[in-house]
Parts: structure tokens; sequence; C-alpha cells
């Protein structure tokens, strides 16, 4: 099975991890053809950071769900690893999907770079390079060498390159050297117009496309000639404006400029990469919470997030021939954007082109009918219907065992929450009336019902149940759960709703 | 075939719902008293019991077929419907025959014999219901939403 290494750097990262998850567990798949294992490494100092938070919990509770389940169900049917799982021996990761950077807790940037201990030219060059001033978590005006970085780089790439730097010798990238292969492929997550995001997209490029000289990794020669993507995100939400925050949004342009100017040499500009997608959206809607990171920086999930996560998809679909590299640098970079069929403040899936609305509206409508029933009916039906009662059983037993309640409740409810918050962050992403009656759940999509065609109440989903479960057999209730929902779910929204497969 | 049914609701001899006179009567005893030369109520009723509960099994478990009539208390339901039924079957037609007189007159038939006749065909079609609801060949192999229905579950 071949790998997907993926670097989702600062809190953008994090959050088009989620929805990258939220994908792979409706079932999205790039290739049905072809099996891709997703190994998660986020790049983020800001270790309290509630988006980051979140999504580590989301991917446990995928890996949790898949492992029990299996992967041959349709939902949650890619595997997701930490990287530690790829370590056959001496284990010495901590077996989270963080990568760990090393001094930056509680550790002002002059500190890390032992700026006291810097012969004079050392520290003039240091003065100079770091001669701004920004504002600590308590509101107070910092020279930037006093920056404490607990809470990430707040808008300071110049600072993040630095500290980001120590990913070449790190225990991380050694294992991911040593265990990527040809057929393994990188991709880097990362916005623009941060501090954490800009600096490691080309800090994490430069090193891998620089393997040949690093003598402390092994599988140098994989890794040089790696087919890599990445996303960088542009400039897609707005935050209020704080008069003591270091961060606001006219400098979102400008430092989205310097970077892509710094790119321009040494990202784009040298071929360093072999598909890089750009996203933005200037739709801005309401602001954010202007929040450096300090109470924890928690963002709602927005829909360019999503369409982030649909780069991945498409990076992993595009054939081998066209990634291909020499000495380092890509023959045919390729370079690309998103856009969608209507420019409306709510989207639905009819707004999207064609070929996004195959893609994702039905699988994601299946787990949001998954989730509905198993929020509104489960209980219900649990004891007394045919495919809860036969063999393995999904009685009561089973919903108060801990895979149902902690795993599956929380990521079902997690994935709940995702589409309430792209809902209302921003353009708003909203496909379904999540709290309306079942046969109005997909917006835009009139269920066919009459006198001969039945109406799609939870009578006609417990039907389909018992039809898709009769004379099957499962090697456990984890796995029938998961393999009879989603084949009823895609039964009854192919049929009644008339989603494509 | 008639001696089976004859044997089924007299219940072998064990437990007479109803007098012998009765039991001649439904096996054809003629109304000039000479011969078992009438129509046979034994087969026609026992048929007939057979096929309705048969019927009905059949409209719950594959006709009608739902996930929202495929509980212990809807097997009930069907279940009183077929015990009435055949209890008003096998009244009625002894009943209109004592109205009519139309029966050998050494027979003393009464209302009673009618009533023990229905309660013995409608014991014998919830034993039948019960028996086709319960072996799961038929209900397992050919009902989707009622396959696990019995009259205890679910």
């Amino acid at each position: 099975m071949a790998r997907l290494f993926v670097f989702a750097i600062g809190g953008t990262g994090s959050r088009v991890l989620k929805s990258l998850t939220m994908l792979l567990a409706s079932g999205i798949k790039p290739d049905p053809q072809k099996e891709w294992e997703i190994v998660p490494i986020i790049i983020d100092p800001h270790k309290s950071n509630e988006d980051l938070k979140r999504t580590e919990r989301l991917l446990g509770n995928y890996q949790s769900i898949a492992n029990e389940g299996g992967l041959s169900n349709g939902f949650f049917s890619t595997k997701i690893t930490t990287l530690d799982k790829l370590v056959a021996s001496e284990n010495r990761l901590s077996g989270s999907f963080t990568f760990n950077l090393q001094q930056v807790s509680n550790t002002r940037f002059k500190e890390y770079i032992d700026f006291n201990q810097l012969n004079e030219p050392s520290h003039a060059l240091a003065d100079i390079l770091f001669s701004g001033s920004s504002i600590n978590k308590r509101g107070e005006e910092v020279n930037l060498l006093d920056v404490e970085m607990d809470i990430g780089f707040v808008g300071n790439p110049n600072i993040g390159s630095v500290v980001l730097n120590q990913f070449k010798d790190s225990q991380e990238f050694k294992e991911v050297a040593a265990n990527f292969s040809s057929d393994d492929r990188i991709f880097i997550i990362s916005s623009i117009f941060g501090g954490t995001g800009a600096a490691g997209f080309p800090t994490i490029l430069k090193n891998i496309r620089n393997a040949m000289n690093n003598n402390n990794i092994d599988g140098r020669g994989f890794l040089q000639d790696s087919k890599i993507g990445a996303i960088t995100v542009l400039p897609y939400f707005k935050i209020e404006r704080e008069a003591d925050s270091p961060i606001n949004n006219s400098d979102f342009i400008g430092k989205t400029k310097a970077a892509l100017y710094y790119y321009k040499d040494n990202v784009t500009g040298n071929n360093s990469v072999n598909a890089l997608y750009y996203i933005n959206d200037d739709f801005g809607g309401k602001a954010l919470v202007n929040d450096p990171g300090d109470n924890g920086q928690k963002n709602g999930a927005h829909f360019v997030e999503l369409a982030s996560a649909l780069a991945i998809i498409d990076f992993l679909k595009t054939p081998d021939r066209d990634l291909e590299c020499a000495a380092g640098k890509a023959i045919n970079p390729i370079y690309k954007e998103f856009g969608i069929r209507n420019d409306v403040a709510g989207i639905k899936f009819s707004d999207f082109e064609d070929y996004t609305e195959n893609q994702i509206s039905l699988r994601i409508s299946q787990l949001a009918l998954f989730r509905k029933f198993l929020n509104e009916q489960a209980s219900a039906s649990s004891e007394n219907q045919p495919w809860s009662m036969e063999k393995p059983e999904l009685g009561q037993q089973f919903l108060n065992d801990s895979f149902y309640r902690t795993n599956v409740t929380e990521f079902l409810s997690s994935f709940g929450e995702w589409l309430v918050e792209m809902e209302t962050t921003g353009r708003g992403f909203s496909p379904f009336n999540l709290n309306s009656s079942l046969d109005s759940l997909v917006k835009g999509k009139v269920v066919k019902s009459g006198a001969f065609s039945k109406r799609v109440n939870y009578g006609f989903y417990d039907d389909k149940l018992n039809k898709h479960s009769r004379g099957k057999s499962y090697s456990s209730a984890s796995q029938k759960m998961m393999d009879l929902f989603f084949k009823t779910t895609e039964d009854i929204l192919t049929s009644k709703f008339g989603l494509k497969k | 075939m008639a001696d089976f049914f004859a044997n089924l609701y007299e219940w072998f001899g064990l437990i007479p719902f109803y007098s012998k006179d009765m039991g001649d009567k439904l096996r054809g005893w003629d109304i000039t008293c000479t011969a078992y030369s009438e129509t046979n109520w034994y087969v026609m009723i026992g048929t007939f019991m057979i096929i309705l509960t048969v019927f009905f099994y059949a409209l719950q478990y594959h006709i009608i077929d739902k996930s929202r009539w495929n509980k212990k208390q809807h097997w009930w339901l069907f279940a009183l419907v077929i015990v009435v039924l055949n209890f008003l079957i096998a009244f009625t037609i002894p009943f209109n025959a004592i109205q009519a007189e139309d029966f050998c007159n050494t027979l003393i038939l009464s209302v009673s014999d009618c009533i023990g006749f229905g309660i013995s065909n409608a014991i014998w079609s919830f034993i039948l219901f019960i028996l086709i609801t319960t072996i799961p060949v038929f209900r397992r192999r050919f009902s989707t939403n009622c396959r696990e229905t019995t009259f205890w579950k679910p």
C-alpha cells in the first residue's frame, strides 16, 4: 500500500486535515483501484491550539473506527496511521499525530537562537533580521526577539523559518525518510498569510528536496525525487480588529505578497513542487474572533478548508507520469486553482461544478444520513429490527459499548459540528437541512414519492437496512454497522434523492 | 383426509368441545339418517382454515412486509384476526344448519356444539399460525422485514 505523508502546518493545516479526515470517513477515495495509507504529521508549535487538539481527537477516533471495523466497508475505508506505527522497532516517537517541536514551550525566540551567546557579527545580523516588534500573549508590545513561541509565530514567518528548520534533524523526518518508498508521495498544507504555515512550507520542502545533502537520514534518493504536492491557502477569512493583537486583516495581503514573492524563486521558480494548489476566497463574511493563540485559537470550519482537502484527493488521483522528478526538480510542475459554478453565500451541492458535485455529494450525504439515523433512530430500532437483532447484534449492548459510545458517537458529533460551522463561517457551505425530516435532508433534492413510490422516513430506512442485511455475514458488529449503513445510505440517496454514484 | 381433520377437531377423542352428534353432522351424516353422504364439513372447514391462516401469514410476512409491521404486537393482531375469522366460520356453518333444521332428526345439536366447534377451529388456526411463524424456514428465506417476527419477539 502506497503512503501519503501529509505535513499539516499551523492552524490552517490542522483544519484542512480535519476536512480531509471527514472526506475519507465518508468513503471518498482518490482511486478505487489503488489503496493509500495516509500518514498525517501536524506541525504547530502552539500545542494548546484548539484546532489542533480537535483534529488530533478526530484522527484518533478515525483510527479506532477503521481498526475495529476494517477498511472494506465504505465508510472509514482509507487507512490513517501515525508515524510511529511505521517503525518496526526502537520506537522513539510518541504515537501522536503531531510533530514534536523542540524548545519552543515557554521559550523566547532570542533564547532559542542563543542570542546572548552569539558573536558580535552574528549578533548584529540577528538584530537586523529580527528588528521588528510584535505583541505578546499579554497584549504588551515586545521586540521580535522577545516573542514567546508557545502560541506559534503569530504572523512572523522570519521567526518560524528559523525554528522550523529543526525539522531536518528531527526524529520524525528520519522516520519519514527511512520508511519512504518510490510509490509514496508527500503533501504539504499551509497558509501563506500567517507565520507558521508561510515559514514551514518552503522550509520543509527545501529539506526534502535537499535530502541528498543530509547525512543523518536514510532513503535520501527516494525523498529527493519524491512526488510532492502542496496547497498554499491564501487569505480566506477576516478577523475582528483588535488594537492590542499582533494579527490584523490589513497585514494579510502584504504578508501574502511577500511570501508569494519568496515562493516565486524558492518554490515555484525552482520547480521544487510537482503539484501546487492555490486557493483563496475574498467573500469575507462574518469576522472571526481575533485570537493570536492565547485563548486556544478555535476557529470554525470553513468551506475553503474542505476545498483544500479536495486538493489532496486530486493530487492522489494524478498519475505518476505527471509527477516525475529529476535531481530533485519537478519535470512538469502542475498549478491548480479551485472554483465553483455559482458565486453564492450559501453553497449547496448544485453550486459546484459537476466534477466536484459528483465527487463528494453522495459520500458526504451518506455520512450525514448515517449520523442522522444514529442520533434520531438507533435506540428505537436497535432491539426490534432484523438488521439489529441478527448476529452480530447491533442491540443496546453494542450501543453502550465504548466503540460506539466513544469513537463513533464522538466522530459523528464532530462531523455535525463541522457541518454547522461551515454553514456559518465565511462563505457558508450548507448542503443539508440537518434538523429537518429525512426526506428534506439534502437541499435542492426533491425526494420521489407518490402512490407507487414510498416516502423516505425511518420506517423506509429500516426497510432498507433489513433488505441490505438479509443473508449477509459479518465478521464483527462494528464491521456490520459500517458496511450495512454505507450500502443502505448509498441505496437511499441514489434511488430516492437522485444523487449520482 | 376426513379422518385426519376429524381427529384434529375432536382432539383425538381427548377433549370433546362438542357432542358426538355434532361430529356426525360434520362428517356428512345425511338428513335421512342413512349414510355419510352429505358435505364433509371437517374437510371443507379444515382446508379453509389452513388457507385462511396461510393467507394471513403471507399478508403480514410477505405482502405487507414492513419494518413498521414486524413487532410481536402486530403478530398478535394478525393472530387475533385469524382466530376470530376461523371461529366465526366454524360456528356459522353448523349454526345455520341448526337454524334451518337441515340435519338428521335423530341427532341432538345445540348452539353450544357450534361454539365448541368454533373454538376448536380457532385453536387449530392459532396453533398453525404459531407453527408457520416459529419455524424459521419460510420467514427467514422469503421475508425481509418480518424475518425475525414471532409471537414473543421483537
